[in-house]
């Protein structure tokens, strides 16, 4: 999850691409943590999020996994991340969580402006920052900034750019919609903070402009 | 990760899901690159071989293939190093356990992302490089940390240096006046290295979610900048267990 704050993309996309991620730390409120982590985990499912996961099942919200086994599959430690859609989303869950109370870390990767503004508003005082210093080394193997847009979604490097070109050339066939190549895209993604609403709004920004062998 | 020859039809469907692009055709069905596969099984979770064709030898855990998979598939644990995940810590439950205190700064290069992939050869470059500059103490917990030979020298162990990761993360914790140093040690390595790598620095904030100054400055000095994006602890956590647990 480290690498969530470095989704690439234009500032006016990350307006709507916010990751909430919920960590215990074993020896300090590890133990006895499942409740606790169950209660913010149903708070999060009512604020709306756009992908989810428990680090207990790795099963996203498009797979067909029911909320009650995603809670009952909580136990102590386990960690939850997820990603919001929307400004008001993500403030109305850290505004639920704050009332919550419940103790355990959330961390939330965004664009830092927006958070200031919102922690600001909701009387939350954030107690640290990792900043993104780029890419290094040579970056000339990399796939093109607009295929990274997808790809960077995924922390763990398991969205293939190839799988992106892939699903754009499905997209401009008419084989499978905008929509539909999005779950294909978040489905390698095993920490759940692919954003298939930002995606659909990125294929349909760029199906039109790609040739079919581009890249 | 293999492909059974006998059951392929050859229809290409598991080629795109690879990460490493280590799927191609060889006689008109599909083979794994032995050498390019980072063995995170991204195709055998959701390609859905339609003949189950695609499969994951025994020898995918055997030492020292096994660095691949366990630095690489997210779903596995670290059987190598004992600890889940990727194994970093960094800002994520720092309210908590207060491990990077207010005079010091975090840093953590995430070798290998995104996507492209990185060699344990390359990877050594940058610890022996960090080592050459005094800097020895790689975070114990870190998953990379049980991969080095010789902590002085920043050594790999020298079996694993033919192995390659789709990621391997560095994570060190130094005072802050050293940061424009580390900088300047990272920035020359990377000139180095046949791959890529993400940088990350974390700190405490000031109130209202200020970035201190000081830091930015010297990460300005160095030539670098920061994404207007960030990962942001929101100091929501405490502690209930006692700290001797």
């Amino acid at each position: 999850m480290t690498h969530s704050l470095h989704r690439e993309g234009t500032k006016e996309s990350l307006e709507r691409d916010y990751c909430l991620f919920i960590y215990p730390a074993r020896g300090f409120n590890y133990r006895d943590s499942g409740p606790n982590i169950k209660r913010m985990v149903e708070l999060l499912y009512l604020t709306g999020p756009a992908n989810m996961i428990a680090h207990t099942l790795r099963r996203n919200m498009y797979s067909g996994v029911r909320p009650e086994e995603v809670l009952e599959s909580i136990k102590d430690g386990t960690r939850v991340y997820s990603v919001f859609n929307s400004r008001a989303k993500i403030k109305e869950a850290l505004l639920q969580l704050k009332k919550a109370d419940e103790g355990i870390s959330v961390m939330v990767s965004g664009l830092v402006d927006r958070l200031r503004e919102m922690t600001a508003e909701l009387g939350i005082d954030p107690h640290m920052v990792n900043l993104s210093l780029g890419i290094h080394g040579r970056t000339d193997l990399l796939p093109p900034p607009d295929i990274r847009q997808f790809t960077t979604m995924c922390g763990h490097g398991v969205v293939s750019p190839a799988l992106v070109r892939d699903v754009i050339g499905k997209i401009k066939r008419q084989q499978i919609t905008s929509w539909e190549g999005s779950l294909i895209l978040a489905e390698p993604c095993a920490c759940g903070i692919y954003n298939p609403y930002r995606s659909r709004e990125l294929l349909d920004a760029l199906a039109p402009l790609y040739t079919v062998n581009r890249w | 990760m293999i492909i059974t020859q006998s059951l392929c039809v050859g229809c290409g469907r598991c080629h795109p899901y690879c990460p490493a692009g280590a799927i191609g055709y060889q006689d008109l069905k599909s083979f794994v690159d032995q050498d390019a596969c980072y063995e995170c099984g991204t195709c055998l979770r959701v390609a859905a071989c339609p003949v189950n064709a695609l499969v994951e030898p025994d020898s995918v855990y055997e030492y020292p293939r096994a660095v691949r998979k366990f630095f690489s598939d997210p779903t596995s644990t670290h059987a190598v190093t004992g600890i889940s995940g990727r194994g970093t810590e960094e800002s994520k439950t720092n309210d908590v356990t207060r491990r990077c205190r207010e005079d010091e700064v975090g840093v953590a290069i995430e070798t290998g992302r995104p996507t492209v992939g990185m060699g344990l050869r390359d990877i050594e470059k940058i610890t022996r490089a960090l080592a050459a500059s005094g800097i020895h103490k790689i975070e114990p917990h870190n998953p990379i940390h049980s991969l080095i030979k010789n902590e002085v020298t920043g050594d790999l162990q020298p079996e694993l240096i033919g192995e390659r990761v789709l990621s391997a993360i560095i994570e060190l914790q130094i005072k802050r006046e050293r940061l424009p140093h580390l900088l300047q040690v990272i920035k020359e390595v990377a000139n180095e290295v046949d791959s890529v790598f993400c940088l990350d620095v974390f700190m405490t904030v000031e109130a209202g979610l200020t970035i201190p100054p000081t830091v930015l400055a010297m990460i300005d000095a160095a030539g670098l900048s920061w994404r207007p994006n960030a990962k942001i602890n929101m100091g929501l956590g405490r502690a209930w267990e006692e700290s001797d647990t």
